[in-house]
């Protein structure tokens, strides 16, 4: 059992708030993690570490056994990590099949010269390109839909969209930032055999930041609990559902919330 | 030269500078207040190369897109990485720069400007050269690099997050549209004969984004039509010219707040083009059918 | 050292005009995050009212300036309104603001042109205030042009107005939350759309100040619109959406400019703007007195 991704000793603090203090998990390859805890507790922040958007202020964050804090995000998407978003940031104006053709540009090697001139490496790579692009869409159940503007496709299937998206790069780890967002119970469900067709058909890793209980629940095998940025609990979907800090932090009680 | 052809070799002169100006604006969402800059300098060092050097003119063309593309490349690597603000701050200081900094070389005529310059464009030459650009930009646009440059400009986050590498993106959109420029420059001043650094002042950067901007952002079609538009209608405005560019700044934000896709909506005007954009008011109009029937489902079913 | 002195009190009076002008830009780009690249022909609006209401209308000078001022604020708030608004309503992306921007000054610029023309025109003298007629005072060994001190005594007035009202009045506070974080701020039942329709009024009255300001000094002419540059050159030195920053900025520039004009030549002073800007971004961004953030996803 080898781990895909590990944090250790995660800090990230902005002036003198420590958004996320000392935290340190695991992903196991081929596992799907959960990220949870109350809002502001630090969650997409992590995120945003490993993608390489925020820089590390201590710690290390370890990707197949490389390092990858402090590298440009993308190439840390190039080494094989993807996201999602909470708030959809899809490219709006493009269709649908636009938008995972853009996704796959690291598919193809030509180069610009070769794209100006036409060459036959661009023209080869290029059907390459659009048959992956269309391979996609139909696995993901968007083929009806590839000449839609991406604005206007309803909310569920533009979470679908940007997932489709962020699979185009061939990722080994996804992350995924509230993807039930939004979502009435059934297609909180759908989701739900989604991903973890996903993660079985791509062969991936998955990182998951959810507040749906049963999404977490349900799909999660293994669960790390955040609250003001540290670490509350580590464990099983039972382990955790059973630790008192845990009910504490999300029932609330009469003494005043901890700093850590 | 007939006054018709006059104006046809302005409109493609011109056409060479917009559409590497769509390249950078249009297509990758970065705003230029300066590129009349890139402009003086392909003009300047056509000059240069044809009046003093005596050199042949394809040489000085492309010694006049080398040397904007290479101070360019100066300039994105200063402010690429930093907010957008910051690159249209630069840039705007970069036109009235190079502006100053002309007034001030005697070599090239100083404020004054340079007169008697050799004339060597023609319809020809610049229809040729039209011709080439339009195929590279739609090469370039059509590619994934350029797909790259317009989810830069679409969402510039989540580019990064798909691998793009943002700033190499920025900077070959800034290269080779300063190098249009360039060569455009280089064609305007061995054209009409005479070159003075207030031609190259703020009014042309921006007149030229606002070729742009009329035939629409995202739409090489779009800069074509904007571009012969822009640059005929004067002719007809002849006696209102002081009402023209307070009609021209009217319209840009009547556009801007309305359709910012302009005349062509962000499409083309090719086979390919009216296919995509009729395929995409399909979709769109079988997803709303579907919206108001699920509704009309949802209503006769009631609560479950 | 009595050159220099004389060099200090000029690179001060044009510091003052610049602070005016950076200030207002830099209060709007910290709410909005946005360049207004309007603002110098706000400004330039300014110098207009100013001078047709002096001259026209024949209304005593400290009444010409508060109309000037409030004219610009309108103007100010009117682009706001029928420009902005429409794009932020829309979420619009950051380039359609600038573009919209470009088409106002145009817009602006260009209709004065068309209606009133591109001839500048100078504030006559003798409708100034008595006291601003005689060219110079003489402090000690240096002459002082009374205008000079009259433009440094209006602009120290303005700026502490305004620290007076954005550190202490309730409307200033909620000014500063918003700057701040806007969402959060609207939480707490500040209107937003109240406080940027102020704080572009503020900006504007600020820019028409400028701008009478300047027309006084030299000359009233439509191409004034082109020192907007100067103001966000200025704004950037200090620390784009800094207010002290803005000040600090643009009285920085200001004495280089003069100085670089006086010791070593005229031509070369707005080329050393230019170069301040790039030695800017290259050393430290986010200006002198600025922070450096980062992007939140």
């Amino acid at each position: 059992m080898s781990t895909v991704l590990e944090l250790k000793g995660l800090t990230k603090r902005f002036g003198g708030l420590a958004a996320v203090n000392d935290v340190s998990f695991k992903v196991r390859e081929g596992g799907i993690s959960g990220l949870i805890g109350p809002n502001g507790a630090g969650k997409t922040t992590i995120f945003n570490l490993i993608t390489g958007v925020y820089k590390v202020t201590e710690g290390s964050i370890e990707f197949m056994g490389t390092p990858v804090q402090d590298r440009e995000p993308y190439q840390i998407a190039g080494l094989g990590i993807t996201r999602t978003f909470q708030n959809i940031r899809l490219f709006k104006e493009l269709s649908v099949f636009d938008n995972v053709l853009t996704a796959c540009h690291g598919s193809a090697k030509y180069g610009l010269t070769e794209a100006i001139l036409r060459l036959p490496r661009f023209r080869r790579e290029e059907k390459e390109l659009r048959k992956k692009t269309d391979s996609l869409l139909e696995i993901m159940g968007l083929q009806d839909r590839v000449d839609v503007t991406a604005n206007n496709l309803p909310y569920g299937l533009q979470r679908r969209l940007e997932i489709t998206r962020a699979l185009a790069l061939d990722p080994k780890l996804l992350l995924l930032d509230e993807p039930a967002a939004g979502m009435n119970p059934d297609e909180t469900e759908q989701l739900m055999r989604l991903i973890g067709e996903v993660r079985k058909m791509f062969n991936l890793s998955v990182l998951v930041i959810e507040h749906h209980m049963d999404l977490i629940m349900g799909v999660c095998e293994h669960i790390h609990v955040l609250s003001f940025g540290c670490t509350l609990a580590d464990g099983t979907p039972e382990e955790v559902a059973n630790d008192p800090q845990v009910v504490e932090a999300y029932l609330g009680s009469d003494e005043e919330k901890k700093q850590c | 030269m007939g006054y018709i052809e006059q104006i046809l070799v302005l409109i493609g002169i011109n056409l060479i500078a917009v559409l590497g100006l769509s390249i950078l604006t249009g297509f990758t969402g970065l705003f230029s207040f300066g590129h009349a800059g890139f402009m003086a300098i392909g003009a300047y060092i056509s000059a240069i190369f044809t009046a003093r050097l005596h050199l042949p003119f394809a040489l000085a063309i492309v010694a006049g897109a080398a040397a904007a593309g290479l101070v360019s490349i100066f300039i994105g690597r200063l402010t690429l990485k930093l907010k957008g603000d910051y690159f249209c701050i630069a840039t705007m200081g970069f036109g009235e720069a190079v502006r100053v900094i002309l007034n001030n070389i005697n070599y090239v005529g100083g404020a004054r400007g340079w007169e008697s310059l050799p004339q060597l464009t023609n319809i020809w030459v610049v229809l040729g050269l039209d011709i080439v650009f339009v195929i590279v930009t739609w090469n370039l646009i059509n590619s994934r690099q350029g797909r790259n440059m317009v989810a830069v400009r679409e969402e510039e986050l989540a580019a990064q997050m798909a691998g793009i590498d943002v700033y190499r993106h920025k900077m070959i959109a800034l290269v080779v549209s300063a190098a249009m420029a360039g060569i455009a420059g280089a064609l305007m001043a061995n054209f009409i004969q005479f070159i003075r650094p207030t031609m190259f002042n703020m009014a042309k950067s921006t007149d030229l984004t606002i070729m742009v901007i009329f035939g629409g952002l995202g739409s090489i079609s779009g800069s074509i039509i904007g571009t012969i538009l822009l640059v005929s209608l004067p002719e007809l405005f002849r006696n209102f010219a002081q009402w023209r560019l307070v009609i021209y700044g009217l319209a840009v934000i009547i556009i801007m707040v309305g359709r910012p896709k302009g005349v062509m909506g962000g499409f083309e005007l090719t086979p390919s083009g009216i296919r995509k954009s009729m395929a995409a008011r399909r979709a769109r109009l079988a997803l709303e059918a579907e919206a108001r029937a699920a509704e009309r489902v949802a209503q006769q079913e009631g609560p479950a | 050292m009595n050159q220099f002195l004389q060099q200090l009190i000029n690179g001060l009076s044009i510091g003052s005009i610049y602070a005016l002008m950076a200030v207002g830009y830099s209060l709007v780009y910290s709410i909005m995050n946005f360049s207004n690249f309007a603002h110098g022909s706000v400004i330039m609006l300014g110098a207009y009212f100013g001078f047709f209401a002096l001259t026209l209308v024949g209304l005593p000078f400290g009444v010409a300036f508060f109309i000037a001022a409030c004219c610009t604020a309108l103007v100010a708030v009117l682009l706001e309104r029928l420009a902005y608004k429409p794009l932020r309503d829309r979420r619009a992306p950051f380039l359609y603001f600038i573009i919209t921007a470009m088409g106002a000054s145009i817009f602006i610029d260009n209709s004065v042109i068309a209606t009133i023309g591109p001839t500048p025109k100078t504030f006559p003298p003798e409708l100034l205030p008595s006291f601003l007629q005689s060219g110079a005072i003489k402090i000690g060994t240096l002459d002082v042009g009374r205008i000079d001190l009259a433009m440094f005594a209006i602009t120290v007035v303005c700026l502490v107005a305004l620290i007076v009202f954005i550190d202490f009045t309730k409307l200033g506070k909620a000014i500063q939350a918003t700057a701040y974080n806007m969402k959060a701020s609207a939480l707490m039942g500040i209107n937003p759309g109240f406080v940027i329709i102020l704080v572009f009024a503020i900006g504007g009255a600020l820019a028409g100040v400028a701008g009478v300001l300047y027309g006084m000094k030299y000359q009233v002419f439509p191409q004034m619109s082109a020192i907007t540059l100067k103001s966000f050159i200025a704004a950037v030195f200090g620390g784009l959406g800094s207010l002290p920053g803005a000040l600090l900025g643009s009285v920085l520039l200001a004495l280089i400019e003069t100085f670089v004009s006086g010791y070593i030549s005229t031509q070369f002073r707005d080329l050393f703007a230019f170069v301040i800007l790039i030695a800017m971004l290259v050393i430290k961004p986010s200006g002198i007195m600025g922070k450096t953030t980062e992007d939140k996803a």
